[in-house]
């Protein structure tokens, strides 16, 4: 339990790290803009409370929002997620129910069930993040082309890790 | 009242949801939040060290390129104060500026930069504590970059021009003719110039200029030059792509610009603005 906790911390503190030192300034253009760091919220345990999940969703966003300097964006869009997140859990349940040892990791739940769950998460994040950010529909089509690409590249990079640090246990 | 708490209890998850996201919502739409606390953005303590632990490590990369920028600049104060190595001269130089006493300059380096959202902001190692105040102007060697729009006592937030937000009153060197700098997002080389009449002659290459209307930055600060100019039809207006000055992937040194009369500026227009209501 308390290396549980530990785990998260550290996974947020560097996750946050390399959203902001690195993710920030690795400069692909305007539609490619990764936010990694969600990766800290989809991999908190299956089963933990709800609303603590949606509190420290809300605390992980205002910390990269006091970065990028966009006060309560990535709040809203965390939070959002977060509210989101038990349906979507409970639509891509395996059979019905959820093992008590369940992770939302590739290693418990197999490479098509971490796609579709981090995926939609991350999408409905990143809608609410860009779309809050244009404030506009004028640029609709722009807009949501940079929810659908910068969402891929979150995606990726979301698999990509969870494969190195199944490694590093390994 | 029982019915109260028994709601809660049922709906605490949602309850919480728009409480959350009413309060994310709020930071928002808040207008000037900059100018409550230094706590909210990059210019608090631990986003400030953590950026300036990565320009420490980054900065070496950009230094063939920040030294020709700087020596540039150097050839150019040189040509303007004339080639005769008096040194008496320079001296003298060197407490006045090209400005006048009107205008100070203080230095800063550029630690954390983006061109690439759809707003962008710049962070400085430097704050209140070497004097930057907010609503002060920044430029780079090679022209404008933003406005100082939060300060802690070590770091500064500065609102790039790359912002829906920010505004610039501009002119054509060539003809003089006043305009307003925005961006509209995008191609972080290119701005819009906006307002200047189809009466003026516009021609592709002509240099842009900042105008000194505002008490932001010295007349005279390069923009940028133009890049295309459409007549645009219906209106009476000029529709002018410029292409920026300031290479803003690429910023190390900037010049914090502090007005010494903008108090004296802003409280004449004050006052002159009262003298009049108060007929």
């Amino acid at each position: 339990m308390i290396t549980d906790v530990a785990k998260n911390i550290a996974r947020f503190l560097i996750f946050l790290l390399i959203q902001v030192s690195i993710l920030k300034h690795l400069d692909l253009g305007r539609f490619i803009n990764p936010f990694l760091y969600v990766i800290f919220i989809l991999m908190l345990p299956i089963k933990s409370n709800q609303a603590l999940v949606m509190i420290l969703a809300f605390f992980t966003g205002l910390t990269i929002d006091m970065f990028y300097n966009t006060m309560g964006y990535n709040a809203a869009a965390c939070v959002f997620m977060a509210y989101c997140r038990p349906r979507i859990l409970r639509t891509y349940a395996p059979k019905g129910e959820y093992d008590t040892s369940a992770k939302p990791t590739i290693q418990s739940l197999g490479l098509p069930w971490v796609l579709s769950y981090v995926g939609t998460m991350v999408f409905l994040h990143h809608l609410v993040l860009f779309f809050l950010e244009a404030f506009t529909l004028s640029s609709f089509f722009s807009t949501l082309g940079i929810v659908i690409v910068s969402s891929i590249s979150t995606v990726g990079l979301i698999v990509l890790s969870q494969f190195i640090m199944q490694r590093g246990r390994t | 009242m029982y019915g109260i708490i028994a709601f809660f209890r049922r709906h605490y998850f949602a309850v919480l949801f728009v409480a959350l996201e009413f309060l994310s919502l709020y930071f928002v739409f808040k207008d000037n939040y900059y100018h409550q606390a230094g706590f909210f953005n990059s210019a608090n303590s631990v986003a400030g060290s953590v950026y300036k632990t990565y320009n420490g490590i980054t900065s070496y990369f950009n230094l063939a390129s920040e030294n020709e920028r700087l020596a540039v600049e150097n050839t150019m104060l040189h040509n303007t104060l004339g080639s005769t190595p008096d040194t008496s001269k320079h001296l003298k130089v060197a407490h006045t500026n090209p400005y006048g006493d009107q205008f100070n300059f203080i230095t800063a380096q550029v630690i954390d930069n983006s061109t690439n959202q759809i707003n962008n902001y710049l962070t400085l190692n430097i704050g209140k504590n070497q004097g930057v105040a907010e609503g002060m102007g920044v430029i780079s060697p090679s022209g404008i970059v933003g406005v100082v729009i939060g300060v802690s006592d070590h770091y500064t937030v500065v609102m790039s021009l790359l912002h829906k937000n920010y505004q610039l009153s501009a002119m054509l060197k060539k003809g003089g003719a006043f305009g307003t700098i925005t961006w509209d997002g995008g191609d972080f080389r290119f701005a819009l110039l906006k307002q200047i009449p189809m009466s003026e002659t516009v021609k592709v290459g002509d240099t842009i200029v900042s105008s000194g209307y505002s008490t932001l930055y010295p007349k005279g600060i390069t923009v940028g030059t133009v890049e295309t100019v459409e007549p645009v039809p219906t209106q009476y207006f000029y529709k002018i792509k410029v292409r920026l000055a300031t290479n803003f992937k690429n910023l190390g040194f900037v010049y914090v610009v502090s007005d010494l009369m903008k108090k004296e500026k802003t409280e004449l227009q004050d006052n002159a603005y009262k003298a009049n209501e108060g007929k």
